[in-house]
């Protein structure tokens, strides 16, 4: 699944839509393409008191058709492709997918005869969540992104630490 | 002109018509002449039928001459009304085989002979409901007998046909004995033969005679009607029988055991007190329960049918003994009420069985085999005979508005009425009946939708399923029964209106308005008990179901739709093997009549054989024991063997012995005519 | 069951108000590296894609190429090259396009 030519142009208005639309209440399909489950571990926590999802309006769905958000970790196996492909066809548009962790990124393993290596070569990637595996903090950012209620930040960050010398720490 | 012209009409259409089929059906165009008499004799048997309804009782016909050398007595023909309901579904499952055979038989020997028989078996059977007196019934219900032997016999070289063929003529030998035994008491008794005469003078009968004739003709009636435990030639013959062959079994001769136990209720031995019909109403509610429950187990959709036809042959009796009940106990309104509940269900039940039996046999030549669990998908391969057989489970299952429910609906009625008796203890076994009948209509729902969803839904379970095709199967035999199905349901005030004719002329009682007091509603032969309307019924399911999804065409929105396989978990893919079978799909009345069944379970692990217990195949097996046969049949037939082994040393083959016997006899008729 | 609702309504609430307000647990969450491009050189950027066990840590030329999406937050560079890497403090990464975690530093420091 190739993105289209003019990617921006229609992640705009679908990020438009999907603010009109989700801002408010969320249904969220986790998607596990063969990770070792520390993603999950953390999306777990989510509906923990502490982090606690459901106040801002977000939950977790198993159906794919009541879902609004794939949530997809993992460095997508192989085998498990064609139920990605199925999983993603059965939700209803609009629809949002939300790779997180660094497997499914591409960071971590390359494409061989068992594994695609990131969840983009499968599905059309919306939004990126790194870490490895990214605390429930970073994944309520992401998911607040995903909705067009937070602003994004990595376009502005540069990783070049502020200070030159070592020895003082941030 | 009265109806029985017609019936003389219908008659001799069907002697030519078998004898069309005798000697010209090896060819195709002898086939075809054969069926199209089969159909004339049949449209003028329904027309007859419908007609005696209304016009009640013809004079008795004694046809002299060449009849009377032949049975040696005289030849009594009469049209009844009681009998009219029966001619009429005789009628109508004939015009509906006619149609149906063309495209089933193959022109040859064997089937002119099969053809030949039918049409003498129907027109045997309409002889039986024609008769006028003792010795016309007798004579005409053991041709009738014969002539279905032939039928079932259609592959004479094959040990199940033999076997299925064996145990109707056994049984139906046995319960025409004990009618003989029934009839000859009451002739002897009111020194008649005529069977307007018998009525009359019954009741001049001591009770003792009366109440065994009834008992006999109840169980000898109840062995062609599938009484339990009088029912078991019904599993074994309907299967080995061609389609149209079990379908006229069930639609019709079935009900001839029910028309003889109606006549004795009704017409002949109308026997006072209330037991013999408390006796009938137990019998007819332990056949339903039972009928039903073996039906649950049967993977072979014609044993299927067969013990459905034994439920609702149950309901019918049932529906009769409380009539019988009520009677007794001076509720004239009900009594004509469970009569006309008791016919309609007759009439319902010759037509969609009928059409399910001709079904399953169109399934089983476009999918090669009988077995539920080896087909699967057919309502994609086979859509016509999908939708006429969805109409007939409808109907069968008894789910408004077809007219299965109708009729359902009127007996329940009736048994709900108990408490107008007066008495508690029969109120409570009226109502127990009626709790009998709930379990088998909650039953029979599971039944059919197994019976229907198993073969037709899902996907194909083997590749001869997957491989049926619609080519020249027959449509509109089934498709005619299909239509009076959903006649029956949506006219029932028309019916309800013949009917209560026809038991006016029975019982003497005129329900009118506590029937139908308008034009479309019915009530329960009372005023304030209830009501109900199958036509605005109908009407209004209708409009249900198609104004909503009007709504939703009209108004929905305009975006692009996207179709997308059914969600299954994202599974690679489906296997046929992951659907219901046929019994895991009825284990649970397995598990919960487990006394009843008695299965046989015997399951072999291959982690049994294996020293390491490593796992393997499973195989297991469960059998129902036949209950029947090893607790009733089997003793008898081997006390009979006994009792032959025991009288064979007469037979001994010594010469000696029998001048002996020869000389016995001599010396005792000599001292006797001495004395 | 009430002695339970007691004693979790004296401990008082403890679901965090984040996106609205930082969280604290924060300042203790693993987070990508920051480099100091005045310490890197090219050897010491050598030896740091050499030791990234993922593929997050590449050189072209003079430019150190950091993909923060594939970043592990093992901690090797760091350990590696200590002058030249500390703790970025991001954990808020979320990225619309997977471009814009791709990241140039440029090699300033001297060596080789």
């Amino acid at each position: 699944m190739k993105p289209a030519p003019d990617e921006a142009a229609t992640a705009g208005k679908l990020r438009q839509q999907i603010a009109a639309q989700f801002g408010r209440s969320l249904h969220i399909r986790t998607l596990d393409t063969g990770s070792c489950a520390a993603c999950e571990q953390e999306i777990r926590l989510l509906a923990a008191p502490h982090y606690d999802l459901h106040r801002l309006g977000f939950f977790f769905t198993p159906a794919p058709r009541h879902a609004d958000l794939l949530l997809v970790t993992g460095p997508m196996v192989r085998a498990f492709e064609v139920a990605a492909r199925k999983a993603y066809e059965a939700m209803p548009g609009p629809k949002v997918v939300v790779a997180t962790g660094a497997c499914a990124l591409g960071g971590v393993y390359q494409a061989d005869p068992f594994v695609h290596g990131q969840v983009g070569a499968v599905l059309p990637v919306d939004v990126w969540i790194p870490g490895c595996p990214p605390s429930p903090l970073a994944l309520l950012h992401g998911l607040g992104v995903a909705v067009s209620r937070l602003a994004e930040k990595t376009p502005g960050l540069t990783f070049i630490a502020a200070d030159e010398s070592p020895g003082d720490g941030p | 002109m009265n109806p029985l012209d017609l019936l003389y009409g219908a008659g001799g259409a069907w002697l030519a018509a078998a004898l069309a089929g005798l000697l010209a059906g090896s060819r195709r165009p002898g086939l075809l002449a054969c069926c199209a008499l089969s159909a004339l004799g049949g449209a003028v048997a329904a027309a007859g039928g419908g007609w005696s309804l209304i016009y009640g009782n013809t004079p008795v016909v004694t046809p002299g001459g060449a009849a009377q050398t032949i049975t040696g007595g005289p030849l009594q023909l009469q049209a009844t009304s009681l009998a009219g309901v029966f001619v009429a579904v005789l009628g109508i499952v004939a015009v509906a085989i006619a149609w149906y055979a063309p495209r089933y038989h193959q022109p040859g020997r064997g089937t002119a002979v099969y053809l030949a028989a039918f049409n003498l078996a129907l027109l045997a059977c309409l002889a039986v409901l024609a008769a006028g007196g003792m010795v016309a019934f007798l004579v005409a219900w053991e041709s009738m007998t014969l002539a279905c032997y032939l039928l079932i016999l259609r592959h004479p070289r094959s040990a199940d046909s033999a076997r299925g063929a064996f145990w109707f003529l056994a049984l139906s030998e046995i319960g025409f004995l004990l009618v003989v035994a029934a009839f000859v008491i009451l002739s002897a008794k009111t020194h008649a033969t005529q069977l307007d005469a018998i009525a009359a003078r019954a009741h001049l009968v001591s009770p003792g005679w009366r109440a065994a004739a009834f008992l006999l003709a109840l169980a000898g009636f109840g062995f062609k009607a599938g009484l339990v435990p009088l029912h078991v030639w019904l599993p074994e013959a309907h299967p080995v029988a061609p389609a149209d062959g079990s379908a006229f079994l069930s639609g019709m001769v079935v009900k001839l055991g029910a028309y003889g136990i109606a006549l004795f209720a009704f017409r002949l031995d109308p026997v006072g007190g209330a037991w013999p019909g408390l006796v009938t109403m137990g019998a007819g509610a332990v056949t339903a329960a039972i009928g039903i429950l073996y039906a649950m187990r049967e993977r072979d959709i014609k044993r299927f049918l067969a013990y459905s036809t034994i439920e609702n042959t149950g309901i019918i009796v049932t529906a009769f003994g409380a009539a019988m009940i009520f009677h007794a106990y001076r509720q004239p309104a009900l009594y004509a009420f469970l009569l006309i509940a008791g016919l309609y269900h007759v009439a319902n039940h010759g037509c969609y069985k009928t059409l399910l039996f001709l079904e399953a046999g169109v399934t089983e030549h476009a999918a090669g085999t009988r077995d539920m669990d080896r087909l699967g998908g057919l309502v994609h391969r086979l859509p016509r005979s999908a939708v006429i057989t969805f109409v007939g489970t409808l109907g069968i299952a008894a789910l408004p508005p077809l007219n299965g429910f109708v009729s359902e609906w009127l007996i329940f009625q009736g048994l709900f009425q108990g408490f107008r008796t007066g008495s508690h203890l029969i109120a409570i076994l009226i109502v127990l009946a009626a709790a009998t009948l709930g379990l088998t209509g909650g039953l029979a729902i599971y039944a059919f939708v197994r019976g229907f969803g198993i073969p037709y839904l899902g996907m194909p379970r083997t590749r001869l399923a997957a491989a049926a095709r619609e080519d020249g199967q027959p449509v509109a035999g089934p498709g005619l029964l299909a239509v009076a199905c959903v006649a029956l349901a949506v006219g029932a005030p028309v019916v309800l209106a013949a009917l209560s004719r026809a038991a006016r002329t029975v019982t003497g009682v005129s329900l009118g308005p506590l029937l139908l007091p308008g034009r479309l509603t019915v009530l329960p032969a009372h005023a304030d008990f209830s009501a109900f309307s199958p036509t605005y019924l109908a009407v209004f399911l209708v409009a249900a179901c198609a104004v909503p999804a009007l709504i939703y065409l009209a108004g929905r929105p305009r975006a692009a739709s996207v179709s997308v396989p059914v969600w299954d978990g994202g599974m690679v893919s489906f296997k046929p093997r992951m659907q219901y079978s046929a019994m895991t799909f009825s284990a649970p009345t397995r598990v919960t009549f487990d006394a009843l069944y008695r299965p046989a379970v015997s399951v072999r692990r291959a982690s049994d054989d294996d020293p390491a217990g490593r796992s393997g195949p499973v195989h297991y097996e469960a059998q129902v024991t036949p209950v029947f046969e090893r607790y009733l049949y089997r003793p008898v037939i081997r006390a009979v063997e006994w009792l032959a082994d025991a009288v064979r040393p007469l037979q001994s083959g010594d010469v000696n012995l029998y001048l002996l016997y020869v000389f016995a006899v001599i010396l005792l008729a000599y001292l006797l005519g001495a004395v | 069951m009430p002695l339970w609702f007691a004693r979790g309504l004296r401990r008082g609430v403890v679901t965090t108000r984040y996106p609205a307000s930082p969280d604290g647990s924060a300042a203790s969450l693993p987070t990508p590296p920051a480099f100091r491009p005045r310490q890197l050189s090219r050897q010491v950027v050598d030896r740091m894609v050499a030791e990234c066990p993922g593929r997050a840590l590449s050189r072209r030329d003079d430019l150190l190429i950091f993909d923060a999406g594939a970043c592990t937050t093992c901690g090797r560079c760091a350990r590696v090259a200590p002058d030249a890497v500390t703790s970025s403090g991001e954990f808020e990464l979320t990225a619309t396009a997977r471009s814009a975690l791709v990241k140039t530093i440029p090699i300033l420091g001297e060596g080789q």
